[in-house]
Parts: C-alpha cells; structure tokens; sequence
C-alpha cells in the first residue's frame, strides 16, 4: 500500500485560537480511517484542512506527494470528495440533478455532461441504492436517503479519497449502519480510501480499520481500533470511565459506558452478592456505579452475571460450568460473605446444584450481618428441588432478613443498614 | 469509474449498449447487507424486493436499474430540447410583443404597417417591399420614438430579470434582487445630485443624469462588497446586511436633498420610481454592450451557479472556485443593473418577482432559469411600459408604477401557492 495523503506537522487556529497543533501522519491508499476525540479536540477543522477548505497556518497536506494547496481547486475535487454531516437543501433539484453535479470537476466551463458524465451517475447511484429515486426531489426524500445521495454525488465524483464529517451523526440506527457497511464495501471492493470523523466510538471500531484519537489539537494516540480504544485512552482523552469488551460477531472492541454518580469517587463498603443466570447483572452495575466494593458468588464461569462481575472487575466465587456449587467454591463464597458488610440475594431461581448459597445465606444472618433478599418473583415459582429451597427460603426471613421487592431500593436499604451497624 | 479503478464492473463500461442480462448481481450491497438491513427493520420497496427474491430473482433488480439508466439519459436530451424550444417560444412571444407595443401611441399605426416598416429596413430585400400609404412622420414615430423605448424596456427587463435570478442563487436568498447591494440607492443618490446640481448638466450634458447614477450605483456596490470582504472571503449574509444598511443611510441623504431643494422634486422622484418616458436610440447603444456583458458572463457561469446553490463548501469540494465565481457574478450583475437603472431610473419588482415565477415553471437548473427569465423580463417590462403609456393617457405614469402593482399582488400569490419555504 502506497502513501496517498501526507500531513506534515499542520497546524491551524480560528483568530488567535490554535485549534491543531502540529499534527503528522499519513494516510494509505485503500484505508478506512477513522478520527476520533472529544468535542474541540480539532476534528472537523482538521478534516477541513484536509479537504483543501481551511489552509493550515503551518506545515502541509500532500496528496500523493503534492502539496495540496498548490493544486488546482478541479484537480483536487478530481481526486477527492467530501461528505458533509448534513446538506441543506432548500431548492428543488431532482436527486439526479444533484447527483450529476458530482460530475462538475470534470467538466470545463463551456462543456456540459456527456454519456461518460451519466453512466458515472448511474453507476454511483445503483452503488448507493439510490436509483428509485432518481426523479424525486432532493427536499422531497429523507434524511437518511439524503445523504445516501450526498455519497452518490460523491461517488459520482469518481475521486480516490472521500472525507467524511460524521457521516450518520443525524441518521437512525438503521440508516448509520447502512451507509457505513456501504463506504465499507466501498473501501474494500473499490480500494476507495476513506477518512470519516466520528463522534460514536462504537461505529468506528466497528467499521475503520486505522483510529486516529486526538486530544486538543494533537495526535493522542493512533493505531488499530484495539490499540486506540483502551480503557485507559478514553479515560485520558474524554475522562470517562468505560467498559471495553470485544464485540461478540466482529471482534472489535466495544464501548459500553458505565453510569457514575458524584459520590461514587469515595470508596464504600464491600457488599457481597448471591446471583447467577443474569438475576444479579443490574444490582451488581448499581452497586459499582455507586462506588460499593462488590463481591459475588457462586457464580458459573461464562454465566451472564459471572460476565458482567468480570467487566465491573469484581472479586467473586466461580464455579466450572453447569457443575452443581462444590465445597471449594462454597468455602470461597462463605470467605466472601465474611469480609463483606453485607449480603444481597437476588431473586435467583433454585435448582439441586445451588441450595449451598441459601446456606451461606444463613451464615450470614447467624453472624448477624445485614442481609437483603430482593424478591421480584415467589420463591415457590422458582423453586425446582421440591420445597427444600423453599424452606431454606423461609427460614432466612424469618432469622431477620429484610425482603424487598423492587431491586431499586437496595441503594437506600444499603445506606440505611450500613450506617446502623456502625 | 473505470479507469479510476473505482470500477466494480468494467465490463459496463466497455460495452457501451447496455442489456439487462449482463448486469450480474455483484451488488455492492450485498446478501449480507441486505440482510443486516432487513434486521435493521429497513424496508423501502426497494429493498423487500432484494430480500425476498434473493438470488435467483436478482435480475429483477437488475432490469430496473437498466430502465432508469436509460430514462436518465433519455430525459436529460428530452430535457435539453424541451429548454431550446421553450426559449424558441419565448422569443417569438418577444417579438411579437415588441411589434405590439411599436403599434400603442396616440398615432393610429397598425401591427401590419410596423412589421413593414421593419422589413423595408431589412439590408437586402427591404427595397423590394412597396411602401405603404403611410404619413412620413409615420416612420419617424414607429422607428425613432418608439421601437426605441419598446427595445430599450426589453433589454431592461431582461437584464434586471437575469441580475435577479444570479443574486438570488448566489445569495442563496428568495428576497435578493437586483438592487440588494444598494445600486437603486447609490444611483438615486447620484440622479438627485446630478440634477439638483446642474452644474453636471453644463458639462455633460444630457448625459449627466445617467452618467453620474451609474457611477454612483457602481460605487455604491463595490463599497458594500468591500464591506463585507475579510481578507479574500466575502460573507453573503454580510453582503447582505452591508447592502440594506448601506442603501438606507444613501436613501436618507436623497431624502434630504429633495426635500431642502424644493425645486425639480418631481423630475427625482419620476426618475426613481423609474421609467422610459422621453429615451431614445442612444440609450440603447448606451445600455447594449453593458447588458450584452453581463448576460454573457452569468450565462456561462450557470452550471457552477447550479453547484453553488448546494452551499459554498460543497461547491468548492466540487473543484469550483467560490470566490472567483462570486467576483464574476457579482461584476456582471452589477454592471447590468447599474446601467440598467442609469437609463431608466430604479424598476421595482422586476428581478423580484420575475426570477421566482420563471422558477417555479422551470425549476431551479440555471442553464434554462437564466434564458428564460431574461425573455420573461424582457417581455413583462415591455407590456408594463406599453400599459404605463396607454393607462392614464394622455398623461404618461412611471412605469415602476405599473411594475409594483402587478407585482405586489402577484408576489403574495406565488408566497400563498407554494407553501414551502425554500425556493
């Protein structure tokens, strides 16, 4: 792969305001390139200096090794095409009008479109899906259709090289993966390089193959999407704690964003937590959102809540898969229970294989630690040992544990029970 | 695409006639896309086609994809001709006009006996026409008074209309006219100034009014451009703000002159409604190259102007150089208008109203807007002028009069028909 954009130490300001401040990388030939960073961090203005619209106030862009401000205005637009993040239209062309208008650079002043002009429209907008529409007027068509002409017209434009600003930041879900599995097929079908500024971390890990994430006018870090988006990275560049997990199908790191609440800064407590089979997930993220020191157990290894324990990173007893609760794992859940302030059950159903948590339970009670049972469904409903549970159950309500019903208020039974016991 | 190496399917290009066999199904959007879309829950008609007749069906998609590409061409040719006559039709109706007006006049002369006097004056077969049995001041009349003035109203018309429809694109604004950088008041100031002076007149003669309302419409406009000029950017909404506070504070200092002078009151304010009364062949060769000029310039911009219409930065994306194109553009209009006001005072309504209902019948493409609205215009000024001297005769009214009452009414019409806010 050849080098087909060089930017050389740029930097740009708005007035007296440096909005880059010296920024060096290349571009491949054939790359889906994502820009990434906060609001401010100098996107959009670096995006413009790439597109020929915002000279730098030092260094150079060169395209294909030419300094891209010494070009021709036509010569670039031959090479290159930009994508807007949105394009008013408040003039009634038909889509085709302006699709065919992608052909402007090719044109001189005195010729008008030629067969080459309409099959390049065509081929652009049966690229796009955008044929039906044809005849239709541009303010007549959505937004989401809009922009897929936007690309046409582009496409149309036959350049090497298209930029996007944000491409689908005001389109449905539907239509952002629409277009963005369409600039990749794109990408990969037509050697066709892409540069797209994205504000959803989500959608550029998915789609660009190289991230760039900046930081105030500077290159943070650029990489492939797993080397950029590190827990750590997002929490340097936009101060944000967040989850990183790999994307199931793909591969690619996922962002899930963690709630936080003011206080959740000052560590408190440990609680620990009996779950398993995705009862526990909500109070387990609850608990660390709010900066409780979370345990749990016994949970199987691969279990929706052992997953959820993995990502909040919390201390827990494990068992092997579909194996019943053994003695080890059940010493490790009592060990648990011990060093915790207080114990939570959710509303677990109960098989032959996990009766051994009702047990630690009601050690728990014996030592007299505050102990919660959230109960959203009767224990007769899930009980599957033939009553064993359910007495189990019983018997732990009445040695003094308090039951709720809604799992939203273990925060405020938390508060209460923890202040009392000290 | 092909040699760009965009190309997916270079046997398209090859192959100039187009089959719909031949069109394999190796969309870009694949099965696999359309079956993300499909559990995206997206489903233009389109696309359930696609998904229920997934592979063995897929020419379906195919053949149709070949009927509009053949219905894109087949339109824009029919397109094109469907322009040319049109034009065809509107310069016919303009000579007809023409002729028309040539006949309205205290004199009694008819259609017939203009349209021979004209052919008389034809450089090879006009001598073998007789000559009517018309008075010798006849001719006189038709050729000297009043074919001018008709002639002079068209080329007005055509050129207010044209200098409309170019600011209206490049200001991307629906209120824009020809006098939206304060020419109609610049030029009124420099008419009021030049006939209150008389001094002018001693050295200029009668062409001091003209003379001096174009220069100050000129300067009125490369002040305001200036205006609104940072470094080599000009901002339109600028342009815009800077042309009405311009033309306002130009527009008091006129107010004042007439109202201190208290002398030839009249004379400004029949030249700043505007109208044709008393011009002649001169004003014509005066205003014919100007017009010429202009025209030509904007007519070969209209294809980037098309471009321009989708915003500045898109345009210059597109390889069209803004700013050199707003330069050219704002030139021509203002020298069209400019030396249309100095032979004919300010024309309301014209480059308004015009340019608007010619888009609406049109559409917005320049390459026929522009043509078209020039005819319109020209014809629409000629029949007001005709109106204007026929109307309250034998006194004769401004023909802004005229231009405004139509126009107002006409305006509100196409604002309460059309409702969406765009144009």
């Amino acid at each position: 792969m050849s080098v087909i954009l060089r930017i050389e130490d740029i930097e740009c300001s708005y007035g007296a305001v440096k909005v880059l401040r010296g920024l060096t990388f290349s571009i491949e030939s054939g790359s889906f390139t994502g820009i990434i960073g906060p609001n401010g961090s100098g996107k959009s203005t670096l995006l413009k200096s790439l597109s020929r619209v915002l000279k730098p106030a030092k260094g150079a862009v060169l395209l294909n090794e030419e300094n891209l401000y010494n070009l021709d205005t036509r010569e670039v637009a031959k090479k290159m095409a930009v994508v807007p993040q949105e394009t008013a239209v408040n003039f009634s062309f038909t889509v085709k009008d302006v699709v065919i208008m992608g052909r402007s650079p090719h044109l001189g002043r005195f010729q008008s479109e030629g067969k080459k002009d309409f099959e390049a429209a065509r081929l652009a907008m049966e690229l796009t899906g955008t044929g039906h529409l044809a005849d239709r007027l541009i303010t007549a068509v959505s937004g989401g259709e809009r922009q897929r002409v936007i690309i046409a017209k582009a496409l149309a434009q036959e350049p090497k090289i298209i930029l996007l600003d944000e491409p689908t930041s005001h389109l449905d879900i539907n239509h952002q993966i629409e277009i963005l599995s369409l600039l990749k097929s794109l990408n990969r079908e037509n050697n066709l390089t892409i540069i797209a500024v994205f504000h959803d971390l989500n959608l550029a890990a998915q789609y660009c193959d190289r991230l760039i994430l900046m930081k105030s006018g500077l290159v943070f870090t650029m990489g492939d999407p797993a080397e950029v988006l590190t827990a750590d990275n997002i929490k340097q560049v936009y101060g944000a704690s967040v989850l990183i997990r790999k994307h199931p199908v793909t591969g690619q790191p996922s962002i899930i964003l963690l709630a936080q609440d003011a206080q959740a800064a000052v560590k408190k407590s440990r609680v620990h937590v009996i779950c398993g089979g995705g009862a526990g997930a909500a109070v387990l993220g609850l608990l660390a959102g709010h900066g409780y020191e979370v345990s749990a157990g016994v949970l199987n290894s691969g279990d929706i809540d052992w997953e959820t324990a993995n990502f909040l990173g919390i201390q827990l007893a494990e068992e092997i898969p579909f194996l019943p609760i053994s003695e080890r794992s059940h010493n490790e859940n009592i060990k648990l229970i011990n060093e915790a302030a207080a114990c939570i059950l959710a509303n677990i159903p109960f098989g032959r294989g996990n009766l051994k948590n009702l047990e630690a339970v009601s050690l728990a009670l014996e030592q007299s630690k505050p102990v919660l049972i959230i109960e959203e469904t009767d224990i007769e409903e899930r009980d599957f040992t033939g009553g064993k549970a359910a007495s189990l159950y019983n018997g732990l309500k009445e040695k003094g544990a308090v039951v709720l019903r809604e799992k939203i208020l273990v925060l405020d039974w938390l508060q209460d029970s923890l202040s009392n016991t000290r | 695409m092909s040699e760009q190496g965009c190309s997916r399917k270079p046997e398209l290009s090859q192959d100039g006639e187009l089959k719909a066999v031949q069109f394999r199904p190796k969309r870009a959007v694949s099965s696999l896309d359309a079956e993300q879309r499909s559990q995206a829950g997206f489903n233009t008609m389109d696309d359930s086609v696609n998904n229920l007749c997934a592979n063995e069906f897929a020419p379906t998609k195919i053949s149709y994809g070949h009927v509009y590409w053949r219905f894109l061409v087949n339109s824009y040719d029919e397109r094109v001709w469907r322009w040319r006559a049109l034009i065809f039709i509107l310069l016919a109706v303009l000579g007809l006009t023409v002729l028309l007006c040539a006949t309205i006049g205290p004199a009694r002369i008819g259609f017939g006996e203009v349209l021979t006097m004209l052919l008389r004056r034809l450089p090879w077969a006009g001598s073998l026409i007789p000559r009517g049995d018309w008075p010798d001041n006849y001719e006189t009349i038709v050729l000297q008074m009043r074919l001018s003035r008709v002639i002079l109203a068209a080329l007005v018309g055509a050129g207010l209309a044209a200098s409309g429809v170019v600011l209206q694109g490049l200001l991307l604004n629906p209120m824009a006219d020809p006098y939206i950088l304060g020419i109609s008041q610049g030029a009124a100031l420099g008419a009021t100034a030049a006939m209150l002076s008389g001094i002018s007149m001693q050295v200029l003669g009668i062409y001091a009014v003209p003379l001096v309302a174009f220069a100050a419409g000129l300067g009125t406009s490369i002040m305001v451009y200036n205006l609104a000029r940072v470094g080599h950017k000009v901002q339109m909404s600028t342009l815009l703000l800077a042309g009405i506070a311009v033309g306002l504070f130009l527009s008091a200092i006129t107010s004042y002159a007439m109202i201190t002078s208290g002398q030839n009151v009249h004379q400004i304010l029949f030249w700043m409604i505007g109208g044709f009364a008393g011009r002649g062949w001169d004003h014509v060769k005066v205003l014919l190259p100007y017009i010429f000029i202009g025209y030509t310039l904007m007519h070969l911009s209209a294809r980037k102007l098309n471009v321009i219409l989708l915003g500045e930065e898109p345009a210059q994306h597109l390889g069209i150089d803004v700013e050199k194109m707003k330069k050219v553009l704002l030139v021509a209009a203002t020298l069209t208008t400019a030396s249309a006001v100095a032979v004919s005072g300010v024309i309301a309504f014209v480059g308004l109203i015009v340019p608007h209902a010619v888009r609406l019948m049109v559409g917005p493409d320049h390459r026929v807007l522009l043509p078209t609205a020039a005819l319109t215009g020209a014809i629409f000024l000629t029949m007001a002028d005709a109106l204007a001297r026929v109307a309250a005769a034998p006194e004769e009214i401004p023909v802004g009069i005229i231009t405004a009452l139509c126009g107002g009414p006409f305006f509100i019409y196409l604002l309460r028909k059309k409702n969406d806010p765009g144009f």
